[in-house]
């Protein structure tokens, strides 16, 4: 008898009594403002978030971030790129960029996150950026996690992975006293688009 | 004395440490509080997470199985382990298949029950921790004293002077932000080098044959972001049925351990990237056992969130190193006792049964009851303290008659007026723990009661005199359900 037969035996040994799947017997939170309440949240857990207006990406670049010399992007729309992320072969050479600007697919108002399907080569772009900008659509912005986990793009895709990502990278472990970018990006910043 | 009490006193004699950590840890679970309060549905979402973790132990076969077939069919390659042994040897051979020596993980509870890093270590792999609080612990070379927050009982210079010897920061420098950088500067070198990456599973997705992983550094993200090869272990009870309950389980999961909405970082993991290989390692080592125990079946429900740590009067003021079983608080009692009562049923008395662990589990789990339920078992297994076992009994012979209890109370009255030192000694456990013995009010209820001073005080006060009606029943054992 391998592994996994002797511990499927001991489960149906162990007699565990039936129960089923639970019905959801509650309305989940509902915003009168999401994008509104995504904005406050995303800024609490350390982000930013900006409305585009019409005006191009570039000029979002250059005005919130003025220093960026190391560009990555697959993003045609922005053309202050000085790496192309799919076209390197290495992952590890886009550690460190100085910004990286991506392509997520909706927000969740309750918590400030973003779902970012991996649409890129390398998947060390998302974290290993030293500040990130992720374009959004500007209307898809929905409210919990419910609805998140029953949108199309997390349920139905054929994604290999993906990230619900909420601000920049943070710890509090030493005494408790929060610090951003314990490892990946320093500074996120959502452009709703 | 247990062994909990005697190690903590280690803990305790640094009354400033004990302080902050007290401190720091209820803020923790004030955060929650504030968290949980701003979801209106919060409660209903407790619910819902212990009904469907409950509806998937009952059909546990059936999503491990669901989960390995979609799994495979995505890429991700599933293996069994019916134990701690088998599952190090199945990295063993990966990591020897695979060739490469440096191993970058993030935090995995199961890593630390199976002994994992000793054993990879003992084969001359390198197996680094990236999560800052691990690593930190892992340079200390202690264990982590809490599931969520390893770092917890260490103070700001012991980091900046670890630091300072291991990677020559400043000297002198405590500062956070300015060691957290550093680290993040060191620990580079470690991502961009390593050869495979390994990280826990948080929620196994039955349907989607995916797992997901929180974290809030990055760091299991960025450690996959390189190697070929990512070997993922999990303990069996990680399986969900599906993204429906992925979505009730990320709403609590954070609110509950730090009190932030979400971690942030929630990745899923569905397949490996082209020319990369992704393994998952479903661990028994014990697991089974518990779900055939009736009794404390429900410990296989827990999110290892912490919040019955943060909220534990006990374990605040005692920390993690106080405890005999790796995972410390009301969590850890009861972990240890089902891995071993004959080792860990020292912690059992670590309790003092106020419940406010149950009352704050995101899944519901009856930490505190089964800690009573323990109580109750050690007994019978002959594991409960003789002298406690004696003092309660004697306790229970002057209360059960009530002209005993009478002679209880003159005894106790002439025992006080003994010289200090004959009671108040390091004989005396009660003493030898910092406390002044109680005293005695100067007269009992009952001979107010007969001097007819209550009725004086209390006019609309009943009757009958206590004792006249016989004994009161029991109160039930308080709840919080």
């Amino acid at each position: 008898m391998n592994s996994k037969e002797q511990i499927l035996r001991r489960i149906a040994a162990a007699h565990s009594p039936e129960i089923s799947y639970p019905a959801f017997d509650f309305t989940p939170q509902h915003f009168a403002d999401p994008a509104a309440t995504f904005a406050e949240r995303l800024e609490a857990a350390g982000g930013r978030a900006v409305w585009a207006d019409g005006q191009p990406l570039d000029e979002w670049i250059r005005r919130l971030y003025p220093e960026a010399r190391r560009i990555a992007s697959t993003l045609s729309e922005v053309t202050l790129t000085t790496i192309n992320p799919d076209e390197t072969e290495d992952p590890r050479t886009l550690c460190d960029v100085d910004l990286g600007i991506v392509r997520g697919s909706f927000a969740v108002a309750e918590n400030g996150a973003v779902w970012i399907p991996q649409t890129i080569r390398h998947k060390a772009l998302y974290f290993g950026a030293t500040a990130l900008m992720i374009v959004i659509p500007r209307d898809a912005v929905v409210d919990t996690m419910h609805e998140a986990m029953a949108r199309p793009e997390v349920c139905e895709d054929d994604f290999g992975y993906g990230c619900f990502m909420s601000g920049p990278s943070k710890t509090a472990d030493i005494e408790q006293a929060l610090v951003f970018g314990a490892h990946g990006p320093m500074s996120v910043t959502v452009v709703l688009q | 004395m247990s062994t909990h009490s005697k190690a903590a006193a280690q803990f305790v004699a640094d009354a400033a440490r004990t302080t902050w950590h007290d401190g720091a840890l209820w803020a923790v679970r004030a955060k929650r509080d504030r968290m949980a309060q701003s979801v209106p549905e919060w409660e209903a979402l407790r619910s819902a997470a212990s009904e469907i973790k409950r509806h998937t132990l009952s059909h546990l076969g059936h999503y491990l199985t669901t989960f390995e077939r979609q799994a495979t069919a995505n890429g991700i390659q599933v293996h069994w382990a019916v134990d701690a042994d088998e599952m190090n040897r199945i990295v063993g051979e990966l990591v020897a298949r695979h060739g490469g020596r440096h191993l970058i993980k993030s935090k995995s509870m199961l890593s630390e029950e199976c002994g994992l890093t000793p054993y990879l270590e003992a084969r001359g792999i390198e197996a680094v921790e990236s999560d800052l609080g691990e690593r930190i612990m892992q340079l200390m070379h202690r264990p982590p004293s809490h599931i969520v927050l390893p770092a917890i009982a260490v103070k700001r210079e012991e980091v900046g002077t670890l630091f300072e010897r291991e990677w020559h920061t400043e000297p002198g420098n405590s500062d956070p932000t300015y060691l957290t950088h550093a680290a993040r500067k060191n620990l580079r070198t470690k991502f961009l080098g390593a050869d495979i990456a390994m990280t826990g599973v948080n929620f196994a997705i039955a349907e989607a044959g995916a797992f997901a992983v929180c974290t809030n550094e990055g760091n299991a993200d960025l450690g996959t972001s390189f190697p070929d090869l990512h070997i993922a272990i999990m303990g069996l009870e990680k399986v969900i049925p599906d993204y429906r309950a992925l979505g009730v389980f990320t709403r609590l999961l954070a609110r509950s351990a730090t009190g932030q909405p979400v971690t942030t970082y929630t990745s899923l993991y569905r397949k490996p990237a082209p020319g990369k290989q992704i393994h998952v390692i479903i661990v028994d080592n014990g697991r089974t056992e518990t779900l055939a125990d009736t009794a404390h079946r429900n410990m296989l429900k827990c999110l290892r969130c912490g919040a019955c740590m943060n909220t534990c009067p006990v374990y605040r003021r005692s920390g993690g190193y106080s405890y005999s079983y790796f995972i410390p608080g009301p969590l850890g009692i009861n972990l240890g006792m089902l891995r071993s009562p004959a080792s860990y049923h020292g912690n059992v008395s670590a309790c003092s049964l106020c419940y406010s662990c149950s009352a704050v589990c995101p899944a519901r789990i009856d930490l505190g009851e089964q800690i009573y339920a323990w109580r109750q078992e050690m007994d019978l297994s002959g594991h409960a303290d003789k002298y406690k076992k004696f003092a309660a009994k004697s306790i229970q012979f002057a209360l059960s008659d009530p002209e005993r209890f009478r002679s209880a109370v003159i005894a106790g009255r002439l025992a006080q007026r003994l010289p200090h030192g004959l009671l108040n000694n390091r004989f005396n456990p009660w003493y030898g723990s910092g406390r002044e013995m109680p005293r005695f009010a100067p007269r009992t209820f009952r001979e107010l009661w007969q001097a007819g001073e209550i009725r004086a005080a209390f006019p609309s006060a009943p009757a009958s005199a206590p004792g006249e009606n016989g004994p009161t029943a029991p109160q039930n054992h308080p709840t919080n359900k």
